[in-house]
């Protein structure tokens, strides 16, 4: 009696053997994946601190496409680019002084009529970025590459047994054994899997940077209208950083709508896509270029995450 | 609750953060219709709330010039805002904005006529009556004078002081721009002002178009002008000076060194 009993269970597992094994499984793994994660994002606390510029701001903000927007908004605000009726950037004035890696490198596009658009393809553009992004990881503003698989890895592994979860609870129902506890357990573990899933690309340390930088300077809300004349270049690239390319055309619409630069507001809660400027064309292109990015939803799940 | 001193500014959105960074600053005036009576200050009114600088509400439409008694809910609001923000006192226009129903969408002189005088007193006694703290009133600029006026400015403006106990928020530019465009003496006029009742002064930029002199706001300070504030000072130094600057606004340094020059020209401590 007791053998067959036992040879009804499920792959020859009694249930509540299964149950407690799978409980603990599960139980580790999300812990080392929530681990990973808060050590992860802990960041480094030995990085060299000092306010954040603008362009970091930007990057931190929503990726590549908004640095180079921000810079875009610097370079304009003091007059050292504008923007020809081909559409083409041009360098007007002598260079400014105090300029970024990453204003050198748009100077010297705008000075050989690159495109705005075109910019985030640039070679010394993107270098810059590079920089500007190994720079926020080193900070512990953003999580690296390494970081950000580490992370994954671990959803994955919890998806793994929520998988080994949903079979046996197939597999218990066709053979008609009970598995209602066990469908109580796989609704958390789903939750957790979901949860981790979603590896943003800032830390904990960006957000509550972010968040810092954006308190400071609420004046340059695009709802203030802000006197961007008043608050010089650093005042527009940091209102472009922290409000979206909606500072750009307030700033100087016939610049943005010549320079064909779209004109979109920042949420500031979304970008958490690939790593961008490092892979070159991989997810960063795609990710923060479009609006559908800003929200968060489109691609914070990981949809350009890859 | 200290009064308004020394060089202050008009606070605006717009500028908000170059007012917050200025580091002397002690005074500021906002548009009172701009402040919510409820729900939380604009963020950079709050952050000046903080670092205790004074700020004095101005309000643009009351109408206290209307021959309609002045409405009850706009000093309703005048006054909540005076209280949010621990205003020392508030300020108004000596105009009329809506007539008869109808808004005129911007300030309008009133003719210097005795019944005037006694509309205005009775508007300023009705505000008086509801706001917890003095008001101070500022007469306006006007291209040109009503042809059926019976007081000068002087006398008119002296008149409604003394009957409702007034203060006297006196705009130089305006000061300025009437007696270019009618061809006075301003300096006669400052001579008969009661130059002991003055809450504060405002001073603005303006410019000239075709042989007029236009309050602007949005231009710089002309060199008369801050003669004129210098003017003023030699007689009775008023307790503080406020720049109005509402568009076109400049570059941080330029508008700095106009609170620099307004500043020198009343020996006030520089505020940037």
């Amino acid at each position: 009696m007791i053998v067959y009993a036992a040879s009804g269970d499920t792959w020859g597992i009694p249930g509540p053997t299964f149950l407690r094994l799978y409980l603990v499984a599960t139980a580790v793994t999300v812990a080392l994946a929530v681990f990973h994660r808060v050590r992860l994002a802990a960041g480094s606390v030995d990085a060299p601190a000092g306010p954040l510029g603008p362009q970091q701001v930007a990057y931190l903000n929503g990726g590549p496409r908004l640095a180079v927007h921000a810079a875009l908004g610097g370079l304009r605000g003091s007059g050292a680019i504008g923007v020809g009726p081909d559409r083409r950037l041009v360098t007007t004035g002598p260079t400014p002084s105090g300029l970024t890696p990453l204003d050198q490198a748009i100077h010297w596009a705008a000075h050989q009529r690159a495109r705005a658009t075109d910019l985030p393809q640039d070679r010394r553009v993107r270098e810059a970025l590079d920089q500007l992004q190994a720079g926020l990881e080193q900070r512990g503003l953003l999580r690296s590459r390494a970081q950000y698989d580490t992370a994954r890895r671990w959803a994955g592994f919890v998806f793994a047994l929520l998988g080994l979860g949903v079979f046996r609870l197939v597999s218990g129902l066709f053979n008609d054994r009970p598995v209602g506890y066990l469908m109580l357990v796989l609704i958390p573990v789903l939750v957790a899997a979901l949860l981790l899933r979603r590896v943003p690309r800032r830390t904990r340390a960006g957000r509550a940077a972010l968040r810092d930088v954006r308190r400071q300077h609420t004046h340059l809300a695009p709802a203030s209208s802000p006197a961007f004349a008043t608050y010089g270049a650093a005042g527009a690239a940091m209102g472009v950083a922290l409000y979206g390319t909606v500072s750009l055309w307030a700033l100087d619409p016939g610049f943005a709508e010549q320079a064909e630069i779209q004109r979109q507001a920042a949420s500031g809660s979304g970008w958490s896509g690939s790593s961008g400027g490092a892979s070159g064309d991989g997810g960063g292109s795609s990710c923060s270029g479009g609006s559908s990015c800003g929200g968060g939803g489109g691609c914070g799940g990981g949809g350009c995450g890859g | 609750m200290t009064g308004p001193y020394g060089v202050g500014i008009g606070w605006r959105p717009e500028i908000a953060g170059f007012v917050a960074e200025l580091p002397g600053l002690r005074f500021v005036e906002v548009v009172a219709e701009s402040v919510p009576a409820t729900g939380p200050l604009p963020p950079g009114l709050a952050q000046l709330r903080e670092r205790a600088v004074t700020v004095v509400p101005h309000g643009v439409r009351l109408s206290l010039g209307g021959a309609e008694p002045v409405e009850p809910a706009r000093v309703a609001h005048l006054a909540a805002v005076a209280q949010r923000v621990d205003a020392p006192l508030v300020s108004e226009h000596i105009a009329f904005v809506r007539a008869g129903g109808l808004e005129a969408g911007h300030l309008l002189p009133l003719p210097r006529s005795r019944e005037a005088v006694d509309a205005v007193c009775a508007n300023v006694a009705r505000a008086q009556a509801d706001l917890p703290v003095p008001i101070a009133l500022e007469p306006i600029a006007a291209l040109v004078d009503w042809p059926d006026d019976e007081l000068d400015e002087a006398d008119f403006l002296t008149e409604i002081l003394d009957r409702t106990g007034a203060l006297l928020l006196l705009d130089v530019a305006n000061l300025h721009a009437n007696a270019r465009n009618r061809g006075t003496d301003p300096l006669a006029l400052l001579d008969r002002l009661p130059l002991d009742r003055v809450g504060y002064v405002h001073v603005a930029g303006g410019a000239e178009h075709s042989g007029f002199y236009h309050d602007t706001h949005t231009d710089p300070v002309p060199p008369a002008v801050l003669e004129l504030v210098g003017a003023l000072c030699a007689r009775r130094r008023p307790p503080a000076l406020l720049l109005e600057r509402d568009g076109d606004y400049p570059p941080a340094a330029q508008l700095r060194a106009e609170l620099d020059a307004l500043a020198a020209a009343a020996n006030f401590p520089p505020v940037t």
